[in-house]
């Protein structure tokens, strides 16, 4: 031990006197979470990924793309001539209605040699829904994933309680990790919707189509987006509610999987009509332009043009999911208020 | 104006399925501004529970006792006065992937401790040089170490450490209560510390609190206190117990039987002195120990078994 004892002469920071942010510090624990850097990383591999995918799948057809095809298209409308002769012999033979039995003749005028090209452009107008969907999808389990760690790992080494010992307002303590997580998340579902759109960009310079985007492009594709980023944060807070109560990360992912393997499963078998308050449910009718109809085919009659259905508003959705997360949150938060710590 | 105070406090912990168990039971302690005080009582006697309700950690059991830090009503006003207390409860609580020095600068910059502050309490603690190694690889001495380092960063007015040199081998505990005294010294540092060892106690403390089953059984300045509670007793054992215990009291010696059927010299200033009058008498002395009693007992013995 040094003999560097002394304390400062002039007096010690004061707790008034002190401007020390627990906010910052909370970001910079965030931040250098190794954990959450390797998701964030793989994300971004993923992205990557994708887009190269997307690069390598889809262009505009060459000409020898289209001679190919045809090629396709004629050994096709062949085969299928040769078939027809051998199943009229073969009717002949055993007395059968030839026509009948092997088919009308095929009309080779009504084939296509666009059925025959394999690959195709980029179309952003009809793939930009799907892809926000499935960016949110992604976007909400990382959330979910970095919301439970962040906490969960809090409390395997427990520094949340020796951070208690600086700030000892409790509410204060959880009430900061969840700005940061709240932050942190809706920066990722904003990012994750970004990403889809300069990915659908990138594909459509370099490999779409070039017809004009649709002039409701926007307008459905925006709302849709926004709410996607309200999905991935209340994934992270549903994520960091979990591993809070039960103050484990590895624990909560289990959790997370049974309930969506299993309980949900095991629920929609027990009632189909409980599947309107599912969680997985609630989530996609949240993003989803318009909701999702959940059609009640046993409930079809003979004169109906479509099965009855119940409508789970983008509301609802917003609702349900909401208020799942508000719930785990505030009971663990409420219990690390109030019980003792050790 | 005490640095620490707690009047009647009784904590009752429920236990799942068990007995409720009464861990502080009306406990009082003062801790007057400045020195170090030692907080001494055997392993489950309450130590840490009641540090534990001094940092607002624990709620002793409702509408009884106060407790007091710096003069203010804890946990009340903890939050003002959470600047001017270091604390190390326990084991110390650190994220284990993070190295040392950022799990401090974590700390100092929730506070505004400037990042000077941070590099001056690792020297303090003589970790610097390992400062930029993960938490999880260093050993139970360093994270000990660490864990005190975090506790003066504020600069404390008050320092209180829960038995920190536990796991320490003998140069580490050396060295931990070195600093200690001289924060103590210091002239501006309180420092609370725990500890089931009556030794270190008495090494590094100007004065003490027994603490027995969650109840004080004495407290005031270590020499006074302590004398009373170690004992002056020697264990002799001898082929012939029951003559040579004979011979010893002839000589002047307060004798009794030990339990184990051999003597108990009471206050004997030299072991030197029983030997040789045994030793004139043809008796042997097979064995002569110093009884270091067992601390409950040392307590009991004190309290004439009050506790
Ligand atoms: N969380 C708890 N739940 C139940 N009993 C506890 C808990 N914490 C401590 N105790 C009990 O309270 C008593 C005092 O514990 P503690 O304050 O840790 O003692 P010390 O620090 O002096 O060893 C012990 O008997 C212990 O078993
Ligand atoms: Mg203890």
């Amino acid at each position: 031990m040094s003999a560097m004892l002394q304390q400062p002469t002039a007096p010690g920071p004061t707790a008034t006197g002190r401007r020390g942010s627990l906010f910052r510090a909370e970001v910079h624990r965030f931040t250098a979470r190794r954990f959450i850097q390797v998701l964030v990383g793989l994300a971004v591999l993923g992205w990557l990924g994708a887009v190269a995918i997307g690069l390598s799948t889809f262009r505009e057809p060459t000409d020898a793309d289209v001679s190919a095809a045809r090629a396709a298209m004629e050994q096709a409308i062949a085969d299928e001539q040769m078939w027809r002769e051998e199943c009229l012999t073969e009717a002949e033979r055993a007395g059968d209605n030839p026509e009948v039995f092997c088919g009308p003749p095929l009309d080779a005028s009504q084939w296509r040699v666009e059925d025959f090209i394999g690959v195709e452009p980029f179309d952003l107008a009809s793939a930009a829904g799907a892809g926000a969907m499935a960016f949110a999808a992604g976007a909400a389990v990382l959330a979910f994933l970095i919301g439970a760690t962040w906490i969960g790992a809090e409390w395997s080494s427990r520094s949340i309680v020796a951070l208690l010992f600086w700030v000892p307002s409790r509410l204060k303590v959880m009430g900061t990790k969840i700005g940061v997580l709240v932050a942190a998340t809706a920066l990722l579902g904003v990012v994750a919707q970004a990403a889809w759109l300069a990915m659908g960009f990138i594909l459509r310079s370099f490999v779409g189509t070039s017809t004009p985007l649709p002039d409701d492009f926007w307008t459905e594709l925006l709302p849709a987006q926004g709410r996607s980023v309200l999905l991935t944060v209340l994934a992270g807070v549903i994520g960091f509610g979990l591993a809070n109560l039960i103050r484990n990360t590895g624990a909560a992912l289990g959790v997370g999987f049974v309930y969506f393997a299993i309980v949900e499963n095991a629920l929609r078998i027990y009632d189909i009509t409980l599947e309107r308050w599912l969680l997985s449910t609630n989530a996609v009718a949240l993003v989803f332009p318009g909701g999702i109809r959940l059609y009640d085919y046993e409930a079809m009659t003979a004169n109906m043009s479509e099965p009855p259905y119940y409508l789970v508003t983008n509301l609802q959705g917003g609702l349900v999911v909401g208020a799942f997360a508000v719930v785990i949150v505030g009971v663990g938060v409420l219990l690390f208020a109030r019980r003792d710590i050790h | 104006m005490p640095a620490v105070e707690m009047v009647g406090v009784t904590k009752t912990y429920r236990r799942r399925g068990g007995q409720p168990f009464r861990a502080l039971d009306s406990l009082d302690m003062t801790v007057d501004t400045g020195g170090v005080h030692g907080l001494l009582g055997p392993n489950g006697s309450g130590k840490t529970t009641s540090i534990r309700a001094l940092l607002g950690l624990v709620r002793p059991d409702a509408g009884v006792g106060q407790i007091r830090l710096l003069d203010r009503p804890v946990p009340d006003e903890l939050p003002q006065l959470i600047g001017d207390v270091g604390a190390l409860v326990e084991t110390p609580l650190f994220f284990p992937a993070f190295s040392g020095r950022r799990n401090l600068e974590l700390l100092a910059q929730t506070a505004g401790v400037p990042g000077t502050r941070v590099e001056e309490c690792l020297e303090l603690v003589d970790l610097r040089d390992r400062a930029g190694d993960r938490f999880k690889g260093y050993s139970l001495g360093m994270k000990q170490r660490l864990g005190i380092a975090a506790a003066l960063l504020k600069s404390p007015r008050l320092l209180i450490l829960d038995e920190p040199s536990n796991g320490l081998d003998p140069a580490g505990i050396r060295d931990i209560r070195e600093l200690v005294r001289r924060l103590g010294r210091d002239g501006r540092t309180t420092v609370l510390v725990s500890s089931h060892l009556l030794a270190e106690i008495q090494h590094v403390c100007d004065s003490v609190t027994i603490l027995v089953r969650g109840r004080r059984i004495a407290s005031g300045p270590v020499a006074s206190v302590l004398s009373r509670a170690g004992t002056n007793d020697t264990r002799v054992a001898v082929p012939d117990p029951a003559t040579a215990a004979a011979l010893l009291a002839a000589a002047g010696f307060s004798v009794s039987p030990s339990p184990d059927g051999q003597i108990l010299v009471h206050g004997a200033a030299s072991p030197g002195e029983i030997t040789r009058v045994l030793a004139q008498h043809g008796h042997y002395v097979e064995e002569l120990v110093r009884v270091t009693p067992d601390l409950e007992e040392a307590f009991l013995a004190l309290t004439g078994n009050q506790a």
